[in-house]
Order: C-alpha cells, then structure tokens, then sequence
C-alpha cells in the first residue's frame, strides 16, 4: 500500500512536472510585444527603474519584448487620447491617477476589478482611481504628496504649527535667506492649506466645484500674510527658483513633493528633514496634500495574449521584492501593503516622514471637474499673491471660472 | 560757409551715416561699431547664460552670478550627456533625417519654384497664393489629424512619414524664395542655351541652377532647420528609442518638475553647432540669396 | 538599448534609404502618369511645368488638405471628451461651435474679442520692433568696414539656435530672483520686476523674446534689398540737395518696398500664429498673455474641446486670410512674387 502511494505520489509529481513545465515557460508559445507608455522620464531615473524592470521580465520570459515609451505627463495624455482616436492605442499606461478621469470620460480604459486582487493594495492608493463604482488602474507608488522639507543646519526642527513657522520663518528670512520656499505658480501647493483650514475643492457629491469659501478666503488670506505680512517666502518664485534657493542653502524649508526627496538627499545628505507640513493653528487641523501616486491603465480594446502578459506583468511589476526595490531606488512609498509594512520604512527617517504626512492626506479628485477646478484656482491664486486682488474676490472669480468652465466641457 | 551750405554738409554726414561707407568720421564710426557691439552683445548673451549653465556642476539652473565661466566650472555635464545619454544616437538620427530632407526638400522646391518663375501655366497664380496660405494654418491644429493619417498608413515609427512631412511643410517658403530668386536671373541666359541645343530641363540644370547658388543655399538652410529643431511632429512621429531624434531625446531629460538642467543646456549648446557651422558656412551666400522679392532699381 | 552602435547607425540609414527609394518610386509614377496623360493624350504646352509642380502639390495636398478636411468636419461636430468615441455631425453643431467661438469665453474667464486684441497688440509690437531693428541693423551693416563679417555672423545667432531653446533661456533671464534684468536692477538698489505674475510685464517679456528672435531674419532680407539699390541713385539725389531722410523716404523705401511687403506680410502670419515664444515663457499661464493660437491650443489640448477648437481654428486662418488679402489689395505689393 505504502509503495503504492508513494508510486502515486511519484506519478502526480511527474506529471504536475510534465504538465507544469511548458505552463512555466509558454516562452515557447507566442511572441508578444507591449508597448508601454511612461510618465516617468530620466532625471530621477525612474524611467531607468521602469526599463530595468522591463528587462528583468523579459528575462523571465523571452517572448515578451517590451518598447518604453517616455512621454511627459500632458503628452502622455494627448498623445493617449489621439493614439485611442486613430484606433492604435499602446497596451500599457504608466501614469498618474488624474489621468483616471479624461481616460474614463473618453471611454478609452477598462476598469480593472475583475483582473487584479485590489486587496492587497493600499486602500488609499486604489481609492484614488475609483470612478463610477469602478477601478480604472493598479496601483504602483503611493505618494507623489507635498511635504515640508528642512534643513537641519539652519533650522534644527520643523515647526509644529503655523504660528512656529510663522515665528520660525522670520527669525530665519534675512538678505538673501528666506525662511519658506514653495512654488508659488501652482495651485497644487494651496490645497493642502485649504484642508488644514477645514475646506475641499468640491462638494459632497465630488463635482461641484466649491470654491467660493470662508475656507477658502481664509486659506488665500493666511497665504497673503505668509508673504506680505511675515515676509517668509520669496516675493516670486517658481518651482526652479524655489528649488534652486533650497539647495543652495538659502532657503531653510521649502514645501515639495516625494519626487524631490532623492535629489535632496544627495545634496543635503543627513542635514535633510522631513516632516508634516505644520497644523494650522486657527483650525488646529493638519494641512491635507494631495496624495495620487503613480498607476498602470489598461486601454479600452486590449484583449487575448496580450492582456494575459499585461497582467502577469502588472502582478511582477508590484510583487513585493520590485517594490521595495522602488522604495530604494526612487525614495518613493510602494502601493503593496505588504512592502509599505516592511521595516525598510520605518527605519528611514526620510522615508517614515513621507509616510507619515501621507496619513494626513487625501486622495486627489480625478473627475475631469478637476481640471476646470486647477486652471480656476491657478490665476487667482497667483493674483492674491501678487496682491492684486483680495482674498474674498478671487475666491468668488475661482468658483465662477470653475463653473464656467465645468459648463464649457459638455 | 553760409548756413544753408552747412545744413546741406550736415545732411551729407547723416546721409552718409546711413548709406555710405566711404568718408565716415571716425567719431562715426565708432558710434556705428558701438551700436554694432551693443546689437551683438544683446544677441549672442542669452545663449552664453545657457552655455554658463552647462558648465555649473550639480544641476544648478539659476544663479545670481552673471559671470559666463563660473568659478567651478567643468566639462561634467558634457561628459555626462556623451556617456550616460545616448545624445550621440539622437544627434545621429536627427542628422540623417535632417539631410535626407534638406535634399529632398531642395529638389522638390527648386523644380516647383522653375515652373512657377518661367511659365504661365493655368492655376499659377492660385498655387502661389495656396503657398502663402498654408502658412496661415495654426500648426498645432494639424497634428491630431496628421497623427490619425500617419497612423492609418502605418508610419509611425518610421522615417518616411517624418521626412516627407518636413520636406512638404517646408516647402511654401523654398518655393517663395527660389522663385524670387529665379525671377532676377534674365531668361535670354536661358534662352541663349536652348538656341544652342538645350533642352528646357536641360538649360534649367545648366543654365539657371548654377546661378543659383544662394538662393539654393539658403533653402536648404531652411530646410536644416525646419527639420533640425522640429519637435511637434517628431513627437508624434517617433516613439522607438533607437529611433529618437535629438529634440525628443532632450525632452527626457525633464521631469515632470525636476529636470537636468546641466545636461540639458549642455545639449542645447552642442545641437546649436550643426547650425550654427552652416550659418557660418552659408553667410556668403545668405544676403544675396534670401530673396522673398526683387527690388528693379 | 546601447547608444550609437553599427546597427543603430544602419537602421537609421536604412529608414533613410527606404524614404528616399519610396519618394524616388513615387514621383516616377507621377511624373510617367501625367507625361501621358499631359503629353501625350492631351497634348497640352503646360505638361513640363505641371510636372515639375506636381511632386510638390501632391505632398502639400496630403499634408494640408486632408488634416484641414478633417478640421473643417470636426468643426462641424459636437466631439468633445464626453462624446469622444461617437460625436455627432451637422449643422446645428457647426452653428453651436462658431457661435461659442464668439460668445462664450474662448478660455478661463477671457473671451474672443481680447484674446484677438492681444493677438493684434502682439502682432503690431512686434511687427513695429522686427521692421524698425531689422532695417537700422540692415542699415548700419550696408557699408564697407572694418568686421563686418563678425557682426553678420553674430548678430544671426538669435535666428540660429533653435527656437525652444531661445525661449528656455530668456525665461531663466526673467527669473524674479536669477533673471539677468532682476539681477542688473537690484545691484542698482531698483525694485526687481514681478516678470511672471504682473500681466503688462509678462506680456512685455514675451514681446522682448520674439522681439530679439525675429530682427536678424528681417536684417538679412532688408540687407539683401539694400545692397541690390544702385548707390548712382543717392549719388545723383545728394546732387540734387536731397537730405539723408528725403533720400531715405524717396528712394529706399520705395525701391524696398518689393522686399519689404512680401516680408511684412510673412513676418506678421508668422508672428500671430507664434506659439513658442507666448506658450513657454507665460509660465503662469496669465489669459492676457494668451494669444490666438496658444489659446487655440489649450482649449483643444488642455479641455479636450475638439469640436470647438476646429471651429476656432478655422476662424484665425480666415482672420489671416483677409488680412492677407487686404494688404496685398492695399499695397499691390505682391505684384514683384506674382508676375
């Protein structure tokens, strides 16, 4: 009896063997070429991470070939929208999440819910390209969020609250040295000052557009005093001038995303800090940024093999070695709950910043409104800035550039 | 001397400023050298302030030192841009599209220009004013649909598509030019060959052609260049990385918000040479050729 | 993918060479078609013109007409993002679409009539400041003297460098804090210029960028018309008591007019439908900088509004189409290209 089963076993070994080996490698099977399109581009080597992970698959599996295409954000986007137009889609988009919201009102990516197993994924991180009910893509970073950054040799610890950094800011801005840096052109950098005084860009349903706001004149008012009353910023500066002023060391804390931790890092070494950006005293909330990070969509028509390959690529791509292997190489938080718990991080005081102010976070809007909402905000933003119009008017020409806009879409 | 005599001599000297060459005092001229110096500083500054960059180390665009040679200047960037990027594959592929069209685009200008300068042929003047309109079309409007017709015909990710839209974009202009050109060259010259025997395509390639010169210079220039910088159309044109023309190939070097500002104004300075070696090579020719009417003096 | 290796270098020949066979086969058939068809069926005098035109037509037909059919057919639709994959045609969308044009804003908040009056601003500054540079470079340049040749040779660079490039570095000269005029100004103990956020600044910077980027094309074209006037003319006019400015008057202007119009009518197409110099350095994305075309492209790009961008785009060729035809009308000055 005892040889019989042992025979048995030998047999369902060998033919789970024989039957398992040409599934390993249907290498032999069909030539599969995917064209993948890329937000990111060489400078922070991501594109590098991208093609590595490329060559990494496709010495797994020698059937599949892969051409990278590097396309900058809003390219990346035209350029989908008019690929999708003449019917010649690429098979894969590596792009972030607002990208959701054009894509899904042009119906021209699938949702992905029946492909993947969501749950293993950060909940945050899928929340941000849920649309309609439905998931539009899988995540891969988690983060692309502002944070305050600071350097330790001109300021030992970053301000707990806005009054600190207000205090803070002044002792430090003299002559050429300015207390605070941000990029005073973009609208991305105002709303998470906008959640710390309790407000959002839309309502409740998640498309109207409210930003006509006492939270919103107080958030324009605060950044106003920021640079006329406190002085602490620079009276102009853009996301290079802002840059640029931080690493020359003449600014002591500047307000960037995740993205620039790594170029900071090398120039700063450990003289870099990462903390939350400070509470908001009058509101005694924390400000909330954007989180969004970085997603894999799949175009509308893709099919068969190559939908196969996409998706046993997309489950490579964010297993858990490749995505701390992201961790490592491009300072960015993985999507993978399993990577995010993994000590990697918490021993990073870098990276245990970043992930602590992702908490405060919150998931940036991808609804096509949003556009309309940015290219609203953005002047008046700037005309507050410039002290040519008051906190209440250019709260009250946001909201109704925004729906102008919004009704311009249809 | 009587005043009216010295408004006329002072009438003379400002004449003289603006026209003449011979008898300048040297006051004068050296106000015209001065103003020249101050025109060539104003031109050519902005693009050392880019050469300056490509020589900061770490990335540094911006800086309040106007000195061209910073004080840590080094050949980094260069370095880095030959080694770590395939910047030599870019400027490779750009100049092999770049000739072929500034060839092509020579031949296709210079043949249409001979026809619309020597015969009257029925819708000539309806070409020539098509020529002048295609240059009022918005270009970015085009390339949605060049992009669906490229792609329909299966030439994305080739040079076909790209050559053949340049030579043609490009072509209005040439054609504008060759016939101004063509138009001051006296036909008896051409006359006189066909007497002896020549054939019109003939008297044309003998004849005309090498009277050209400049004017064929300064198309193919323009062809260079169209081709050379273009961004708009490679973009959508070409996607392959082994394929990449230099302006796509810069272009990576941005980020989203980061972008490698050392490498990229080190590029920007070594893509002006190509240019810049046939402005210098053609500036013989380029006065005398760049002949958008004649003036009948 | 390894850089510059034996095979990129051949894959790029072979692409070339590909073209060059496909455009050689190409124009053989053309050319076999209509010499029989022309030659020989028709017998017509104008066969060799028609056929050394016809290459040319025929790439410009393709690459201008259909994209402007599909424009014109767009601009007939109501295709927006939301009926991205089954817009619908006719022409109560095509009313819609031109109506809007005119009666809503074009982009944010602005609407048509001062976009176009920023677009006419624009064209005239620069039009003006091309014109009067060019011809006083032109004119100080038209003598025998010492370096001539350097200042030629410098004095192109603008026109030679490529054009992106030009307006990344004249951004970084209006950097607030780095910019070359903020730097000189505060070393002077002056207030610094806001360049990006105050409109008449921003919109004097972009001005500045086009303005330095177009005077050497118009300086080699006025050069050209100059060294071609007889100098016996001045010669006998200053004979005749003519002061520089009345020989300036009555014989230059006059004689250059036939270089000076079609130059004109060129630089200004090219100027308004500029979209470099306005796109790259109004960092802020400020509306009163925003010129036709650069507005154009947003409201097509930015808003996915194709129906409504066609419309629009057909409405700045038509504005440059009467323009051009008006002038040439005014100034017969066409007469030296046409005849």
């Amino acid at each position: 009896m005892k040889k019989l089963v042992g025979i048995l076993t030998i047999m369902v070994v060998a033919s789970l063997l024989l039957t398992g080996c040409p599934k390993a490698t249907p290498a032999a099977a069909k030539e599969v070429k995917i064209t993948l399109w890329t937000k990111e581009g060489e400078a922070d080597n991501a594109l590098q991470f991208v093609k590595a992970l490329c060559d990494a698959y496709h010495a797994q599996h020698e059937n599949v070939t892969f051409e990278v295409v590097n396309k900058d954000v809003e390219t990346l986007r035209e350029d989908f929208q008019t690929a999708s137009l003449a019917g010649m889609p690429p098979d894969l988009l590596w792009t972030v999440n607002d990208h959701a919201g054009p894509f899904t009102t042009a119906d021209i990516i699938q949702p992905v819910d029946n492909l993947f197993d969501l749950s293993k994924y950060v909940d945050s991180a899928v929340a941000a390209v849920k649309l309609n009910g439905k998931t539009w893509g899988v995540p891969i970073a988690n983060g692309n969020h502002l944070m305050l950054l600071y350097n330790k040799d001109l300021i030992a610890e970053a301000p707990k609250d806005t009054d600190e950094l207000f205090a803070k800011g002044k002792e430090l801005a003299s002559g050429e040295q300015y207390g605070l840096v941000w990029n005073q052109t973009e609208p991305f950098w105002l709303v998470p000052w906008l959640g710390g005084f309790g407000g959002a860009v839309f309502a409740e349903d998640g498309k109207t557009p409210t930003l006509n706001t006492p939270e919103m004149v107080a958030t324009l008012k605060f950044l106003h005093d920021m640079k006329y009353d406190a002085k602490i910023i620079p009276p102009e500066s853009d996301y290079n001038g802002a840059d640029t002023l931080f690493k020359e060391g003449k600014a002591a804390m500047i307000i960037n995303g995740d993205w620039s931790l790594g170029g900071y890092k090398d120039i700063l070494g450990d003289k870099l800090g990462v903390a939350p950006i400070p509470k908001v005293t009058a509101t005694g909330q924390w400000p909330k940024p954007y989180t969004s990070g970085v997603f894999f969509m799949l175009p509308k028509g893709l099919s068969g093999d190559k939908l196969e390959v996409v998706k046993d690529f997309i489950t490579f791509v964010t297993n858990k070695d490749n995505q701390l292997e992201m961790v490592r190489k491009l300072t960015r938080l993985p999507a993978l709950k399993e990577a995010l718990s993994d000590p990697l991080i918490a021993s990073d005081p870098i990276l245990k910043g970043s992930a602590e102010q992702m908490t405060y976070g919150t998931p940036m809007p991808t609804v096509v409104e949003m556009r309309c909402n940015w290219d609203a905000m953005k002047p008046e933003m700037q005309a507050v800035l410039a002290d040519t119009k008051t906190p209440q008017d250019a709260a009250a020409a946001m909201q109704a550039a925004a729906e102008a806009c919004i009704a311009a879409l249809e | 001397m009587s005043a009216q005599a010295k408004l006329r001599q002072e009438r003379t000297a400002f004449y003289r400023f603006f026209h003449a060459g011979r008898g300048d005092s040297p006051f004068k001229r050296l106000l015209i050298h001065l103003a020249l110096i101050f025109s060539c500083v104003v031109a050519v500054y902005p693009v050392l302030r880019v050469f300056s960059v490509s020589l900061r180390p770490g990335n540094r665009l911006l800086s309040t030192s106007l000195a061209i040679i910073p004080d840590d200047a080094s050949l980094g960037n260069y370095i880095r841009l030959l080694t770590e990027k395939d910047f030599l594959l870019w400027i490779w592929n750009s100049l092999v599209i770049t000739m072929a069209t500034a060839i092509i685009g020579v031949i296709l200008a210079a043949t249409s220009a001979y026809a619309f300068s020597r015969w009257k042929f029925p819708g000539r003047s309806a070409g020539l004013v098509f020529l002048l309109t295609t240059q009022m079309i918005p270009a970015a409007m085009l390339m949605v649909p060049i992009y669906i017709m490229a792609a329909r015909l299966k030439l994305i990710n080739t040079y076909i598509g790209l050559t053949i839209a340049y030579c043609v974009s490009s072509v209005p202009f040439s054609i504008w030019i060759l016939k101004g050109y063509y138009d001051t060259v006296p036909i008896d010259l051409e006359e006189a060959a066909e007497i002896d025997g020549c054939s019109k395509i003939s008297s044309f390639l003998r004849v005309l052609l090498p009277l050209s010169t400049p004017a064929l210079a300064i198309v193919f220039l323009f062809n260079f260049m169209t081709a050379w910088n273009d961004f708009m159309l490679a973009r959508i044109m070409l996607q392959q990385e082994a394929m990449l023309t230099w302006t796509l190939g810069l272009q990576r070097l941005q980020g989203q918000f980061q972008t490698e500002w050392g490498m990229f104004a080190a590029a920007s300075i070594l893509v002006m040479v190509p240019v810049m070696s046939l402005f210098l090579y053609s500036s013989k020719w380029l006065i005398s050729g760049l002949t958008l009417g004649a003036v009948k003096g | 993918m390894g850089g510059l290796t034996p095979q990129t270098i051949t894959r790029s020949l072979g692409q070339v060479g590909i073209t060059v066979i496909f455009i050689l086969v190409a124009t053989v058939v053309i050319e076999l078609a209509l010499y029989f068809l022309l030659g020989k069926a028709l017998r017509s005098k104008y066969t060799l013109p028609f056929m050394l035109v016809a290459p040319a037509a025929i790439g410009l037909a393709l690459l201008v007409v259909y994209p402007i059919g599909f424009e014109v057919a767009l601009a007939f639709s109501n295709m927006s993002l939301k009926t991205f994959k089954n817009p619908t045609f006719g022409l109560v969308q095509g009313w819609n679409n031109f109506k809007t044009v005119f009666t809503q804003p074009v982009l944010k908040q602005v609407g048509f009539f001062p976009i176009f009056f920023h677009t006419v601003l624009w064209t005239v500054i620069n039009l003006v400041f091309h014109v009067t540079g060019g011809m006083a470079l032109a004119l100080l340049l038209n003598r025998p003297m010492r370096l001539r040749g350097l200042y030629r040779t410098l004095l192109v660079f603008p026109w030679a460098i490529p054009q992106v490039i030009a307006c990344l570095a004249w951004r970084g000269e209006f950097h607030f804090e780095y910019g070359f005029v903020n730097v000189m100004l505060t070393r002077l103990g002056l207030t610094p210029i806001k360049w990006l956020t105050n409109p008449f600044w921003n919109f004097a910077a972009i001005c500045i960028t086009n303005i330095w980027l177009g005077i050497p094309f118009m300086a080699v074209i006025f050069l050209g018309g100059l060294q071609s006037i007889p100098r016996d003319m001045y010669e006998a006019a200053e004979m005749d008591g003519a002061s520089a400015w009345q020989q300036f008057r009555n014989i230059t202007l006059p004689l250059m007019q036939p270089v000076m119009t079609p130059a004109i009518i060129l630089g200004t197409i090219w100027t308004f439908n500029n979209f470099n110099v306005p796109f790259f350095i109004n960092q802020n994305e400020l509306e009163t900088s925003d010129i036709l075309v650069t507005a154009l492209f947003r409201a097509a790009f930015e808003y996915n509004r194709y129906g409504f961008s066609a419309a629009f785009a057909i409405v700045i060729f038509a504005i440059l189409f009467i323009f051009a035809v008006l002038y040439i009308r005014a100034t017969g000055g066409l007469k030296g290209v046409y005849e």
